[in-house]
């Protein structure tokens, strides 16, 4: 009896002991997997910038609770052995790590759209946006501006928008949509939204390309709707910018 | 202390294995379905998934960070006696009471639920906890602030703050009637009452200190594995559900409540931002129902109702679904009819 209880007391020890050392380590694998984020600038892949102090708060934290894990760890008997953790909550905290070291962190593209992408703006108009002179504006602010004017009105004026190549299987030969990803907080509220381009050179592009369209806008008929539509001039190809998303 | 409770812990077991099933199926439903439908390669589908996943975990991480570490200074630092001294009497007056909670443990729903928890184990009546489970995360200064910056002083923003405070009065008052606390709440898993002499009483700082962070990162596991399995789920849904078929039913007074609500719901995303995003359906969608996405979306969504699940029985989970869906959808209809739209 007497060695049976000392038994079942040493493995459950063992338990304690190997709990204690995966919290540990798992509260220190997500604190560098954030501090990686910031550093490498993967973070803009899922979150507004505007937002990033939240990921250092969250490495401060991590860090700290991954340090008092680690000294009780380290010195048995510093701190109380509260044991609430079981291992599914080990396995389910760890998940988003393993997400993070086995697929390579990706901005959303074109296989994230999902139903089609929008031609209107989301979010307020901001007026910094309408003070842009046309050559700064990104296809967010061009949209915002359609929605203040007739589409003939904007004839004539010089685009410059870099965006992903769009299409859909009804598009013209010779058209596309230039499109970004919106996002207001996380990608979480990401959406896609476009400006439709007709340019000779754009079957040279696959979808899903990043490119640089530049020429003037004119009104004309895109698909079921009549708007300004991009007469370019010049297609590049471009690397995938940093911040791959814009912000409303 | 310690009693046996088999019946608890084969519960929990079950929904253990149910939690790890579910992880496993929404991976491979969520790779099968993107790779047969679009003709999407395997590797590109489970990075779309593995994108959203990980950002709406990288934004809601540090909140439940923050509230994990609340929980955690209160479990060492506060006594139960204290809270006890400072309760209402009457379960209106308690609910009242839990709604203006927020204004001193400013958390968002990701924060609120271990506090919450940690509060009841430390004698919170229920009305109280519930109300400022469901009003807390918009009844805080940061959120005032962010809804305040969004829509400016109008009908969105006291909007906001006279529906969350109707709601979560009345589902607290509601449960606090028909319910007792230990019928309502879970087993006590929390690691508190046998050592709270302990920690209350001289024991110095450093290892209270200490004490307060080892149940923080307790915590995080505790109430993390629900935030990672609902923002799994939200992320599998955002990729099945196409946005743009919901916007299609931004119009309707009715309708468009109902449809703000679901989106809320699928969405998941954290009170203090949530204006942010509203604001790219003021356009479309009817006020009544952006003022119900923005009152009932901090009450309840997949990451809270997971969380939800580690504090209160089944039955109260589902009333804390439905009660308050019922009554924010009531009040963004009357809004609607109200404005003329």
């Amino acid at each position: 009896m007497t060695h049976h209880h000392h038994h079942h007391a040493a493995s459950s020890a063992q338990r304690i002991d190997r709990v204690a050392w995966a919290k540990a380590l798992i509260l220190l694998g997500m604190g560098i997997y954030l501090a990686y984020l910031i550093a490498s600038g993967n973070l803009t892949n899922y979150i507004n910038l505007r937002f990033a102090w939240l990921a250092y708060v969250g490495t401060a934290i991590f860090v700290l609770l991954a340090t008092v894990s680690l000294y009780v760890c380290l010195k048995p008997g510093a701190g109380h052995q509260h044991y609430q953790i079981s291992w599914d909550m080990l396995v389910i905290v760890a998940f988003p790590l393993m997400l993070a070291i086995l697929i390579p962190s990706r901005s959303l593209g074109i296989e994230a759209i999902n139903g089609g992408i929008s031609l209107s703006p989301v979010g307020v108009e901001s007026p910094a946006a309408f003070r842009r002179s046309p050559l700064d504006r990104n296809i967010l602010d061009w949209l915002r501006e359609f929605n203040r004017g007739a589409p003939a009105s904007f004839n004539g004026q010089q685009v410059d928008v870099t965006g992903f190549v769009y299409r859909e299987p009804l598009f013209a030969e010779d058209g596309f949509m230039v499109a970004r990803f919106t996002m207001s907080c996380c990608v979480a509220d990401a959406y896609p939204i476009g400006m439709p381009v007709s340019s000779e050179a754009a079957a040279d592009f696959g979808a899903g390309d990043w490119v640089r369209v530049r020429g003037e806008l004119q009104a004309g008929k895109f698909g079921a709707e009549f708007m300004p539509v991009i007469i370019a001039s010049t297609l590049d190809a471009v690397d995938e910018p940093a911040q791959p998303y814009l912000y409303p | 202390m310690h009693t046996i409770k088999p019946a608890a812990s084969q519960s929990s077991n079950l929904i253990k294995s149910l939690a790890l099933a579910l992880l496993a199926a929404l991976i491979l439903g969520a790779t099968a379905y993107q790779a047969l439908s679009s003709g999407n390669d395997i590797a590109l589908a489970l990075s779309v998934f593995a994108t959203r996943f990980l950002g709406i975990f990288v934004e809601a991480a540090p909140f439940l960070l923050l509230g994990s570490l609340t929980s955690g200074l209160i479990e060492s630092f506060v006594r139960s006696d204290d809270i006890l001294r400072w309760m209402p009497r009457n379960k209106l007056g308690a609910a009242l009471g839990g709604t203006l909670l927020g204004l001193v443990f400013p958390v968002c729903e990701c924060g609120v639920v271990p506090v919450a928890r940690r509060l009841f184990s430390k004698g919170l009546p229920l009305s109280m906890g519930v109300a400022f489970l469901l009003a807390a995360p918009f009844m805080n200064p940061i959120v005032f602030a962010s809804t305040w910056i969004a829509f400016g002083p109008g009908t969105v923003f006291f909007g906001r703050i006279v529906i969350t405070v109707l709601v979560a009065v009345t589902v607290g008052t509601v449960i606090g009637s028909f319910a007792k606390s230990k019928d309502a709440l879970k087993e006590e898993p929390l690691a508190s009452h046998d050592h709270e002499h302990d920690h209350s009483h001289g024991a110095t700082t450093r290892d209270k200190l200490l004490h307060a962070l080892q149940i923080a990162g307790d915590e995080f596991f505790e109430m993390g594995r629900f935030l990672i399995l609902g923002s799994a789920l939200a992320a599998l849904m955002q990729t099945l559900v196409p946005q743009q078929s919901l916007l299609a039913l931004g119009t309707g007074a009715v309708l468009s409540v109902v449809f703000m609500q679901i989106l809320a719901f699928i969405l998941s995303v954290c009170s203090t931002v949530d204006s942010f995003l509203a604001l790219a359906f003021v356009n479309t969608f009817t006020t009544g129902s952006i003022i119900s996405f923005l009152s009932f979306g901090p009450m309840v969504d997949i990451k809270s109702t997971l969380m939800f699940t580690g504090v209160f029985r089944r039955k109260i989970v589902f009333y804390l679904v439905l009660l308050p869906f019922v009554m924010n959808l009531l009040a963004g209809v009357v809004i609607n009819v109200a404005l003329g739209n």
